[in-house]
């Protein structure tokens, strides 16, 4: 760019705007965050699930529930600080690694209820009350932040529902001990 | 056409948001966070009226003039007299880049919204004038000088020599 005077642009200055890149991707949230706003006002529905179920559906959300909730309450539990801070860091990363984290987080929460599920019999019975009321908190959060990701969701929203019930239900005024265990 | 169809919805999204959202970076001088909201804004916009879509035109040409009208609406919420010419308007330099040669992409950023608009249209974009007048609410001689004084600023900031400001 130097010809100063001409009001036209000389080869070399329309060469350089011709060589400025024309495309460019957006931060990859960008996407979903645009489908979500257009699925909130209705624009777009969902991907269809022609064929699925709606009881499989339901079975699948619960399932993946109780993988999210299981990690992050085993961990509360037994006193180990791996999965919470697996968790905040995700927060800090990519979807991606949030959504490892997620899985890793899901998978230690399960097999860690299958090794409370064969002890359970022979611990105390206030450890199995503690235990249990930790896993269903965690159930519970993790259907609570489904609901937050899409409150229109009705399949979260009801397991929602389902469980804020079973912890009232579960919940009594004799259980102090156990109200101290984990909440969110 | 899309008819709610999510699948498809991304199909397009993917195809034309790289485009759409460098275009969009470039008249907003390379502000990233305003430039996704304008494009996620311009998606929904086109959305909402793609049954009034004539497809005689580009899909992307008409989600570009969805995009510049809301960064000319971007523009105006900042100064409401942000396409009127300003023939003793000087263009702000930073003292130590001043010094050395600065890229055209860097250059196009700094100038006033005004002139940056008019060049990315006529000089990247290709719009002649009366297109650009079309879309900017303005006539084809209003483009041609604001393009004439963009470009003269533009020079001076893409010379070394130009570190005090260029004055057009």
């Amino acid at each position: 760019m130097t010809s100063d005077e001409s009001t036209e642009l000389n080869p070399r200055e329309r060469a350089e705007f011709e060589a400025l890149p024309r495309e460019r991707m957006p931060g990859r949230l960008l996407e979903e965050r645009t489908v979500r706003s257009l699925r909130a006002r209705g624009l777009l529905k969902r991907h269809s699930w022609t064929g699925v179920r709606v009881p499989w559906l339901a079975a699948g959300l619960a399932a993946s529930l109780a993988l999210f909730a299981s990690g992050v309450a085993v961990g509360q539990w037994l006193g180990s600080s791996t999965v919470a801070n697996s968790l905040a860091t995700a927060q800090q990363e990519t979807a991606m690694q949030a959504a490892a984290a997620v899985q890793r987080a899901g998978s230690a929460y399960v097999t860690a209820l299958m090794a409370f599920a064969a002890i359970s019999d022979s611990t105390g019975d206030g450890a199995y009350m503690q235990g249990r009321e930790a896993a269903l908190n965690a159930l519970y959060a993790a259907a609570y932040e489904m609901v937050q990701i899409d409150p229109t969701d009705p399949v979260a929203v009801t397991i929602r529902e389902g469980l804020e019930q079973a912890r009232l239900r579960w919940r009594q005024p004799s259980d102090t001990a156990i109200q101290r265990v984990v909440w969110f | 056409m899309l008819d709610g169809d999510e699948k498809a919805f991304r199909t397009l999204y993917r195809r034309h948001t790289p485009r759409l959202y460098q275009f969009t970076l470039r008249i907003l001088a390379g502000r990233e966070h305003d430039a996704e909201d304008v494009v996620q804004e311009t998606w929904i916009r086109a959305t909402e009226k793609l049954d009034r879509f004539r497809w005689e035109s580009g899909l992307g040409t008409w989600l570009a003039g969805i995009a510049l009208n809301l960064c000319r609406a971007l523009f105006r919420r900042q100064d409401e007299k942000w396409l009127e010419l300003r023939e003793d308007l000087t263009v702000p330099v930073n003292g130590a880049e001043g010094l050395q040669r600065i890229d055209l992409e860097s250059a196009l950023s700094r100038l006033p919204p005004g002139y940056r608009t008019v060049l990315v249209l006529h000089d990247v974009e290709g719009f002649t004038h009366e297109e650009i007048g079309r879309r900017l609410e303005v006539s084809a001689n209003t483009s041609k000088s604001q393009l004439f004084h963009a470009r003269r600023a533009l020079r001076k900031l893409l010379t070394p020599s130009g570190h005090r400001g260029a004055r057009t």
